[in-house]
This record gives C-alpha cells, sequence and structure tokens, in this order.
C-alpha cells in the first residue's frame, strides 16, 4: 500500500493517513484545553510500535508546533502573560536538561518502563482526580444557582512571602518569581521524563498554586510549552540523533488544523466543563498506563529496542 | 577401454535475484529469491541448506518480575553474536541433514546460533577443574535465550523453514527470502551449503546490501552527522507550520 511511509530515523513503517488523524485530534485537544497533548500522543506512538526514544524526540517538535499555532489565536485574544510564561520557561529549561540526564540514567539501568508507567500513573491520576472532583463541585454548586465562594483575594504566603517578587501586570499579581521557577523547573524535569509538554500539570498549578486568572492560563502555558519543547526538540536532535523529521511532520501537518479548530471550540464551551472533561481523559489515560505494572504479562520478556533501550 | 579420471568434487553454485534491497520512503520489505545448482556428476542424493544473516547487533533483554505487586523489569542482560536477521532454509529439517556437531559449527539452524551473554559470564575454577565457565543467569540462562529468539521471531527476523528450499529440476534449486520492514539496514550474507551423507561438501557465500536510499538516505545522513543543523531545522519547520495554520485560519 503506497500509504504507507517509511520513517527514516525510526526505521518503521507507519500509515501516513493515520498518522495525520492521529496529529488531528490530539492538535485539535491541544487548542482546546491548552495542553500540549503529549501526554496523550506519547504512549499511542509507543503502541503503534515506534521506538519510545523516538516518539519522545520527535513529538517534541509536533507539540511546538500545535502550540504555536493556538498560541498565535489567544495572543490576538490577548489572553498570554509573556512575562510570566518566560519566568516559568526558565525554570522549564534548567528542568529539562536535568531530566534528560536522569532519563538517560534511568534507561541505563532498564528502568525506563517501570518510571514512565509510574509517573504517568501518579501524576495523571492525580492531576485528573483533583481536577475532576473540583471541576464537578463547581458545576453543581453553579447547577444549583448558589453563591461561588470568593478565594481569589486571598494571599498565600507562598506567594507572597518569598522575596524577589516581580509585577506581572497581565496577570495582574504582584509575586515571588521563587515559586513559578520552582513549577518550572519541576515540569521540565517530568517532560523530560515523560515524552510530554508538561501542560496538564501546568495548567492546574497555575490555577491553583498560582492563583492566575483563568482567562490567561491557557495562553501562558502553552506559550511556556513553545520555549520548552523547542529546545528539548533541538537537545535530542544534537545530542541523541532521535528526532525523526517525517514523523514530525506528519503528526503536524494535522496538528496545526486540529489546534486552530479546538482553539476556537473552546469559546463555546464553560470552562469547569472543559477541565472535567480534560480531567476525564486525564483519569483514562494514566489508569491505562498503570495498568501494565498490575496485570500479569503475556510474554515475560521484554526486548529493549533502540539503541539506548 | 574405460579412461579412470579423477572423481569430480560435487559443488553448488547460487546466485540472488537482487543484490542490493532500496529502502525507500514506501519500503514494505523485500522478496528476495534464490536461485543455485548442484553439480554432482555422480548424483548423490543431496540436501541443501540457505543460512542467510543480516549485520549483528547486541541485544538488551529484560525478564519481568514481581515485586510488592508491581511487574517491573529486571536488571537487562546484553547478549552478543545475534544477527539482526536470521533465516535457515533447507530441503528437509535440519537435523535430518547432518548431526549436531556440524550444524553446531556452522551455526546452521536457530538453536545452534552462537548467542551468548558474556557479561553474565566468568571463568573460574570449580572443584579443582580450571576454566569452568560459570553463568550468573544459572540454570535460567537457556530461558532467556529461547526468549531472545522467540522475540525476534515474533518481529519476523528470525525464522527456520524446514522446507523452505525446493529443488524445482533435477539439480536445480530455489529459496524464498522475505525482509520484513524492520529489517535492519546493513550487509547481509546468505551462506549455501551443499550436505552429502550428513558432511558439507561445498558451500558458496553470496552477499546483499539492504540501505536507504534517496530522501530517506539524506535525512538519515543528515541527522547524524550535522545533528543540531538538523535539531534545528526540523523545529523551524514545526514553528513556521504552526504560525501558517494560524495565519490560513485567519484570513477565512
Amino acid at each position: 500500500m503506497a500509504l504507507d511511509i517509511y520513517l527514516p530515523i525510526a526505521e518503521v513503517s507507519v500509515n501516513g493517513p493515520l498518522l495525520v488523524a492521529l496529529g488531528a485530534g490530539v492538535g485539535f485537544i491541544s487548542g482546546l484545553f491548552g495542553i500540549g497533548g503529549g501526554f496523550l500522543m506519547t504512549p499511542i506512538l509507543v503502541f503503534l510500535g515506534i521506538p519510545p526514544a523516538v516518539a519522545v524526540a520527535s513529538l517534541a517538535s509536533h507539540v511546538a508546533a500545535s502550540s504555536t499555532s493556538s498560541v498565535i489565536s489567544y495572543t490576538r485574544a490577548r489572553a498570554v502573560d509573556f512575562r510570566m510564561g518566560g519566568v516559568l520557561a526558565s525554570g522549564g529549561v534548567v528542568g529539562s536538561i536535568v531530566g534528560v540526564e536522569v532519563f538517560r540514567w534511568i534507561r541505563l539501568i532498564g528502568q525506563a518502563d517501570l518510571v514512565v508507567s509510574l509517573s504517568y500513573l501518579i501524576f495523571l491520576g492525580v492531576i485528573g482526580g483533583l481536577m475532576l472532583s473540583e471541576s464537578l463541585t463547581t458545576i453543581i454548586r453553579s447547577r444549583r444557582g448558589g453563591s461561588q465562594p470568593q478565594n481569589r483575594d486571598r494571599r498565600p504566603p507562598l506567594l507572597y512571602g518569598l522575596p524577589f517578587k516581580v509585577k506581572f501586570p497581565k496577570s495582574r499579581m504582584y509575586i515571588s518569581i521563587i515559586p513559578p521557577i520552582a513549577l518550572g523547573v519541576f515540569v521540565g524535569m517530568l517532560s523530560a521524563i515523560m515524552g510530554v509538554g508538561g501542560g496538564f500539570i501546568l495548567v492546574p498549578a497555575m490555577i491553583y498554586l498560582l492563583r492566575m486568572p483563568a482567562n490567561v492560563v491557557v495562553g501562558t502555558s502553552l506559550f511556556q510549552i513553545i520555549i520548552t519543547t523547542t529546545l528539548t526538540s533541538v537537545l535530542q536532535a544534537g545530542r541523541n540523533q532521535t528526532v525523526d523529521i517525517v514523523l514530525a511532520t506528519l503528526l503536524l501537518i494535522g496538528g496545526v488544523i486540529g489546534a486552530q479548530l479546538g482553539a476556537k471550540a473552546s469559546s463555546r464551551f464553560r470552562a469547569e466543563e472543559l477541565r472535567a472533561i480534560l480531567a476525564l481523559i486525564v483519569l483514562a489515560v494514566g489508569l491505562r498506563m498503570g495498568l501494565g505494572l498490575f496485570l500479569t504479562p503475556t510474554e515475560p520478556f521484554v526486548l529493549m529496542t533502540g539503541s539506548g533501550g | 577401454m574405460m579412461v579412470q579420471t579423477a572423481p569430480v568434487p560435487p559443488s553448488v553454485s547460487a546466485a540472488l535475484t537482487t543484490t542490493e534491497v532500496r529502502v525507500t520512503s514506501g519500503f514494505q520489505g523485500a522478496r528476495i529469491v534464490l536461485y543455485g545448482a548442484v553439480f554432482d556428476p555422480s548424483h548423490q542424493p543431496s540436501d541443501i541448506v540457505v543460512l542467510v544473516r543480516g549485520p549483528e547487533q547486541p541485544i538488551r533483554i529484560a525478564h519481568k518480575v514481581r515485586i510488592a505487586g508491581l511487574w517491573i523489569n529486571s536488571r537487562p542482560v546484553v547478549f552478543h553474536g545475534a544477527p539482526g536477521f536470521y533465516k535457515a532454509a533447507s530441503t528437509r529439517p535440519l537435523d535430518q541433514i547432518a548431526g549436531f556437531g556440524v550444524l553446531r559449527r556452522l551455526g546452521a539452524g536457530i538453536d545452534h546460533l552462537a548467542i551468548n551473554a558474556p557479561a553474565e559470564q566468568r571463568v573460574e575454577t570449580r572443584y579443582g577443574v580450571k576454566d569452568v565457565v560459570v553463568n550468573r543467569l544459572g540454570a535460567d540462562y537457556l530461558d532467556w535465550r529461547q526468549a531472545v529468539v522467540r522475540l525476534k521471531a515474533k518481529m519476523g527476523l528470525y525464522e527456520e523453514d524446514d522446507h523452505g528450499v525446493i529443488f524445482v529440476d533435477q539439480n536445480l534449486f530455489k529459496a524464498d527470502i522475505t525482509l520484513p520492514t524492520d529489517a535492519p539496514i546493513g550487509r547481509y550474507q546468505a551462506q549455501i551449503l551443499l550436505f552429502q551423507n550428513g558432511q558439507l561438501v561445498s558451500q558458496r557465500v553470496r552477499e546483499l546490501d539492504v540501505k536507504k536510499v534517496g530522501l530517506q538516505r539524506s535525512l538519515y545522513l543528515f541527522a547524524h552527522f550535522h545533528p543540531w543543523t538538523y535539531g534545528l531545522v526540523s523545529v523551524s519547520i514545526a514553528l513556521a507550520a504552526g504560525w501558517a495554520a494560524s495565519a490560513a485560519f485567519r484570513r477565512s
């Protein structure tokens, strides 16, 4: 079949239209929820038989593409806090460099499977669960017509007590830059290990920890994702030669279009409903990835493919 | 009166229909036919064994073990000497063609491949006997080795075909070699062995190149020889595509 395309770096043959459609689907989710979509795409690509190292590395540029596509729309809607995005990204850069080294070591001792599955299970499970319960509470409360408790004006000492305060006019905040940088480092490390942009952690963390206004969260998170994934992509290509340009291009053709449609569609939904749907997706992926740890494997041995495993 | 000439030793000759497999963007694997002939004036019953080996690759393999309710990988074991592709085709089951020792020496048949895990072995003196090879995997060693073969076979990379060589005419034989899409890139060797009465009497070696061509090759070389530039180019394409899509949607 002429629709199958041989990938020069991954050295496997894949169905072209299927990858474009996948890219579009994940791109749509990315634009809709303001996340990179890597947490969905990495498991799918690995399932399709693409070596994990290549999947993770090539995905970074796909995520950069769909994030760029939707960030431009959010910029037009003036929903990006570039200063906050820059602070987060500076932490993200440090985190991803450290994360790449940590992951290298984990692969060497052959525990990459375990660490990846466990991180998916723990982080996606916890975040999905928290988001789901929070958004359901909000939805139920607004259905009952009760008043929303105002906690916007609380000033947590974590944000306001620490030194190095900076003004973030876009977010109407004047907080220490230590928590956002720490968040950036943490997300950067996780993204290198899990092969994700980190949006699914950033978005809730920006809302609940940094108390940023909800309307700038999505655009800002996407902006920081562009910076870290661009760096990750170049680093992976330069150090590991694992970026498959054909794979990345196939994914991003669908991805950029899907992201545009997603960003448009997002205005039609209520924020808490969107969060509830995202929470369900996140939970499902986390449980699916974690399930493998508990089921008795049909094949007790695993080949560690690729140069590094 | 008949002239008694020295008996002509039997010999085998063979050729591949293709000696170069080109991996293009539409690569779906390849099917290569090997043709050969047996020259034997005495017309002894002959058996043919064809061994095709791909470039050697070390294999890392791990065993899943249950710890605290979780299935996790054990420490990976590295096996050496494993060809990236292996096919043994013969006119009859190998054990009917030749004895164990002969097959083992030639590496004919998956069971006789010289795959081992040198890092797990050490030589020591036991009960006063010198140079005893002790394997750290112990009795499980065979399970490990079988797992390597089983997993490779599942990917279509290892195959043994008892009737893969067919005599199409009295002395003319043929064998089909199928390379899957996952077949490694590199130089392959096809060994054509002629057996008579359980002994190897003649052999030929034919070579086969599996290589990337065209765009596939250019991209592969670009990625490996100018990795940083490659990274910058690929990410620029991504960012430009994102921008272009956004611009296109704005107009519409």
